[in-house]
């Protein structure tokens, strides 16, 4: 992952994120050790402080959880809510978005729902 | 545990006030940022700390000694910035070889393995080095000293684009295995305001601002949008830098304390919000008066 430094996004957020997309991934299983702050504060040239705040993030929404002296690792329910969050939050802002842009087109809801097919259509065959 | 304590900090040059009533904390192991205009302050605050100059009044206690004449602070700090002297005499090997003398921790091999990759040779003279060249010895010095108070006075300044982002990542890579209090002054906090964990904003000799950079980059926050409606929006504001950048819009920057009520008004008034980079906010935090370079040509 490159970070984005244009500021939009806090970098604690883009490593929480990018954390999370590893464990969606499956890369990281429930009780595995995750990353410590100084493994991510090298991997992206970071202040270790700010790969920490990122790990904190994920601790207090109770994906990661701390063990004293030994680092953080994956909760149980970790992808669960990893996938629930990002669809009731992201996925479903996303589809707001669509919907309103829809709407200002006058594109109608089969329309909408055909372009939605083909360009999963579209993925499936990329993926082939 | 503090490396440094200031409380009331002032040194005159003469009639001229370098710095005023400056109190700060530097945090044992950090990196901190000391960021400023030309003139602010920077170079005086962090040659006290290093005991090359004397304070004027005030306190400052550096591993809670006060710093001038102290052997405790010249064993365990170093103090880099362009102006290094060394004896025209020695190689830069010689010199190496020689801090070693001098700092307890100094890591011989971090410091050839440095001049060798910067692609120095040993047997150059100091004084014969380009600018940018001198530069990354005098930094590849800094490193290797592992002074438990490192500083690094403009260090970047004539190094190449690729050396600088080589040096910062080095510098990093070495906080991370030998945690050290660093700081670092730059002109340019958009190169290290991933590396810092602390920006502390000097302006005519005090401090304006000192915080960690995560809770700068969501101090400020940039509308813009028709000027009426910028205008009726940040009356209830406290805004820090105003612009126009085409007839008829304005840019605003105001401090990030609204609700989101306020931001969903403002988007429904045709507002758009944008986050506004540390480097830019520090310029407009900083600058001296209300308008800009255009306005000595009026």
């Amino acid at each position: 992952m490159i970070l984005n430094t244009d500021g939009t996004k806090p970098i604690y957020m883009q490593i929480a994120e990018w954390l999370e997309t590893e464990i969606l991934q499956g890369k990281f299983t429930p009780d595995e050790k995750i990353y410590s702050q100084y493994q991510l504060a090298d991997l992206f040239t970071i202040n270790p402080a700010t790969a920490a705040k990122g790990l904190t993030l994920l601790a207090e929404e109770k994906i990661l959880y701390k063990k004293r002296g030994l680092g953080m690792f994956v909760t149980q329910d970790a992808k669960k809510m990893i996938r629930h969050r990002r669809i009731n939050q992201t996925l479903k802002k996303l589809v707001d978005e669509i919907v309103e842009e829809a709407e200002h087109l006058h594109v109608k809801e089969e329309e909408l729902i055909t372009m939605i097919q083909e360009a999963k259509r579209n993925r499936e065959g990329d993926a082939e | 545990m503090n490396t440094i304590e200031c409380r009331n900090l002032s040194k005159t040059f003469g009639s001229k006030t370098a710095l005023q009533d400056f109190t700060a904390v530097i945090k044992e192991n950090t990196i901190t940022g000391v960021i400023g205009r030309n003139g602010a302050g920077k170079t005086t605050l962090l040659k006290i700390a290093a005991g090359f100059l004397q304070k004027s009044s005030g306190t400052i206690q550096v591993f809670n000694e006060s710093p001038f004449n102290s052997l405790l602070v010249s064993a365990n700090s170093i103090y880099i910035d362009e102006y290094v002297q060394y004896p025209p005499a020695l190689t830069l090997r010689e010199i190496l070889d020689h801090n070693q003398y001098f700092y307890e921790k100094w890591d011989k091999k971090l410091a050839d393995r440095l001049l060798d990759y910067f692609a120095l040779h040993p047997m150059q003279h100091h004084n014969r080095l380009s600018k940018g060249q001198k530069n990354t010895f005098n930094a590849i010095a800094g490193l290797a000293s592992r002074c438990q108070l490192t500083i690094f006075d403009e260090p970047t300044t004539g190094m190449d684009a690729s050396v600088r982002k080589d040096f910062y990542r080095a510098l990093l890579k070495d906080y991370l295995l030998h945690p050290r209090t660093i700081l670092l002054s730059s002109h340019h906090l958009d190169e290290i305001d991933e590396l810092i964990e602390e920006v502390l904003l000097i302006k005519n000799g005090t401090k304006h601002l000192h915080m960690p950079v995560e809770e700068l980059k969501e101090y400020a926050i940039g509308v813009q949008g028709p000027e009426q409606a910028v205008g009726d929006w940040i009356s209830n504001h406290q805004v820090i830098y105003t612009k126009q950048p085409r007839p008829g819009v304005a840019y605003a920057v105001i401090k990030n304390d609204f609700s989101a009520g306020d931001k969903a008004q403002g988007v429904k008034m045709g507002l758009q919000f944008s986050a506004v980079s540390t480097s830019d906010l520090c310029v407009y935090l900083t600058q001296p008066h209300k308008g800009g370079i255009d306005d000595v040509f009026i």
